[in-house]
């Protein structure tokens, strides 16, 4: 929580900042899907309202507010309206404990005539010892709302569709599970922070005793881990029910799955849940197996801390010349160089690192969907018991086996 | 302080929730807040700084279990089973019986505890987060390796032999 208010105060603040920004990158994401698909498959998309049709989003947004709140007459009503608030708590949950930068550390600081500091802010929702059981625990409760909806909407295909959601979570839940062991084994942590950290150098690894180095190439959990790498990502293709795996939506047979009976606001939410979903897939992928928000020997600390720190010192007097209006003494201080702003800006560089990464995965992700055709039932259940389990249970004892060979000596 | 609060709070939570559990008519309903009831415990397990034991019973317990007892209960004709489980002798015979069950097992237990709301004195202490399921693991593969392995191969055997029942008794599956 925090020793005194300022902290405190930053802590909440944190934890709604980055609630927001889950909820906030769903309006771009569905802008990106729409014009994407159009750009895939060679149409214009939404182009009408406002430049590139940005302002679409506002225009939806309206409407899904301004619709009629309605029950179905069967309805059960009480889990009919829990359903689509329990679709958004287990993505915000999981995507508040992926660290988003490195934490920043502040000195002591004088402000409003007290002294504040030292504090230690780490750049995530909260810190979790065990990150890697934490999330897939919470994940693993997307299950209910999809079934809660499909149950209390009374409806066949709702719950046909709820039905096939989560026989498919639970599937594919295990190939997940199973091919992030293999990343526990090479890391030897469930910390996603000393996971991040590990992967921040050149990649280098002993290999039967002697010292391989590529220093051109980052330490990144993928070229230990390709073929976890690809399990994880197709697993949570599955985890979200996005195409190739959205059986439970399949609109020819199902028509809209388990979200037939819902409209307006609370639909609105299941979306947000399932960009939700797919945000922290991104962040899980980029986290485990893409160094997270380092960029390795490309871009190291240093460099960013001179960087920012040539341009804390370069603005801060401009800014403090040009509001040469009669502050308040306490305010002044606001506006001066010093290291804590450096290192602020160093964290939020991290941060931006962060968000490219994982705004390529979801590219990938709405790439996948507009490429790829629908499974059959039965394929997506072969593919994930008989072909994906497999292999990840394959990784994870070749995983063991070569890092005990490796840890001998 | 905090969590004290914290812990009131969920103890709470799990108390409500759990006498829901077995009051309420509909066998969803019922599932629902059992799984509620699990989540809590998960959380109270976080507060307790055993967050390897939350997490395990977030992901087997609450994530696993409970979705598959929802799943197969929504598969139900509900108003019949509703009517088998608030009617007739037998399921009211059960019932005194559970009762009475439960009530000698925490009559029990709260008597033989003893001074049962005095503070503890010494006694294991906080332990440290990131320690424990290193501690856990090395347990579970030296010491209770057997256990460990018997229990392993007893669900193993489960799972074949519902595998087995299922095909024998007809179904999709049948041969």
């Amino acid at each position: 929580m925090g020793s005194d208010i300022f902290e405190v105060g930053v802590n909440f603040g944190k934890m709604v900042l980055i609630f927001v920004m889950m909820v906030q990158i769903v309006p771009l994401l569905v802008w990106v899907e729409r014009r994407g698909s159009a750009f895939i498959q060679n149409r214009f998309g939404p182009n009408r309202v406002g430049p590139l049709g940005l302002t679409q989003l506002l225009a939806d947004a309206v409407k899904f507010i301004f619709k009629e709140d309605f029950l179905p007459e069967k309805s059960h009503r009480l889990v009919f309206y829990a359903a689509p608030i329990m679709a958004l708590i287990p993505a915000a949950l999981a995507f508040a404990a992926i660290p988003l930068s490195m934490p920043i550390e502040i000195t002591q600081f004088e402000m409003l005539g007290s002294i504040w500091g030292p504090y230690r802010f780490v750049f995530q929702g909260y810190e979790i010892g065990i990150g890697i059981v934490f999330v897939l625990g919470v994940s693993s409760l997307a299950a209910y709302s999809l079934l809660m909806a499909g149950w209390a909407s009374s409806n066949k295909y709702s719950l046909y569709g709820a039905l096939r959601a989560s026989a498919q979570t639970i599937s594919y839940e295990l190939a997940l599970g199973l091919s992030l062991v293999g990343i526990l084994l090479l890391f030897n942590t469930f910390n996603f922070q000393e996971i991040i950290v590990l992967q921040d150098k050149a990649l280098a690894f002993s290999f039967f005793g002697q010292e391989v180095s590529l220093g051109w190439l980052p330490n990144w959990g993928v070229f230990y881990q390709p073929l976890g790498a690809i399990i994880f990502f197709a697993a949570m293709f599955a985890e979200c029910n996005r195409l190739p795996f959205d059986l439970p939506e399949a609109e020819a047979e199902l028509v809209a799955g388990y979200h037939t009976e819902y409209g307006g606001l609370k639909m609105n939410m299941f979306y947000i849940g399932e960009y939700g979903h797919m945000l922290v897939a991104s962040a899980l992928m980029v986290t485990f197996y893409f160094g997270g928000y380092s960029l390795g020997p490309w871009l190291t600390e240093e460099t960013v801390n001179g960087l920012s720190q040539w341009i804390v010192e370069s603005i801060s007097p401009t800014i403090v010349y040009l509001m040469d209006i009669p502050f308040p003494e306490s305010f002044a201080a606001i506006f001066e160089a010093s290291q804590n702003k450096v290192n602020i800006l160093t964290a939020f560089v991290f941060h931006g690192v962060f968000l490219g990464k994982v705004l390529i995965f979801l590219w990938l992700f709405v790439h996948v969907r507009w490429t790829l055709p629908r499974f059959r039932y039965d394929q997506l259940m072969d593919l994930g018991w008989k072909t994906m389990l497999p292999w990840a249970l394959a990784n994870t004892i070749l995983t063991a086996i070569v890092v005990l060979v490796m840890r001998m000596n | 302080m905090m969590s004290a609060i914290f812990f009131y709070i969920l103890a709470t939570l799990i108390l409500v929730f759990a006498y829901k559990t077995i009051t309420a008519n509909n066998p969803i309903h019922c599932a629902l807040y059992l799984a509620i009831t699990m989540i809590n415990l998960a959380f109270l397990f976080f507060g307790l700084n055993a967050p390897f034991i939350g997490g395990v019973q977030l992901v087997v317990y609450a994530g696993a279990v409970m979705v598959l007892f929802v799943m197969v209960l929504m598969l139900f004709d509900l108003k019949s089973e509703i009517r088998a489980f608030s009617r007739g002798l037998f399921s009211g015979l059960l019932k005194i019986a559970s009762a009475g069950l439960i009530f000698g097992i925490l009559s029990n237990a709260i008597f033989k505890t003893g001074d049962l709301l005095g503070l503890a004195s010494g006694g294991p202490g906080m332990p440290d987060p990131a320690g424990t399921s290193r501690d856990l693991a090395i347990m579970l593969f030296t010491k209770y390796l057997f256990a460990f392995e018997a229990l392993g191969l007893l669900l193993l055997l489960v799972a074949v032999g519902a595998v087995a029942v299922s095909r024998i008794k007809g179904g999709t599956h049948a041969n």
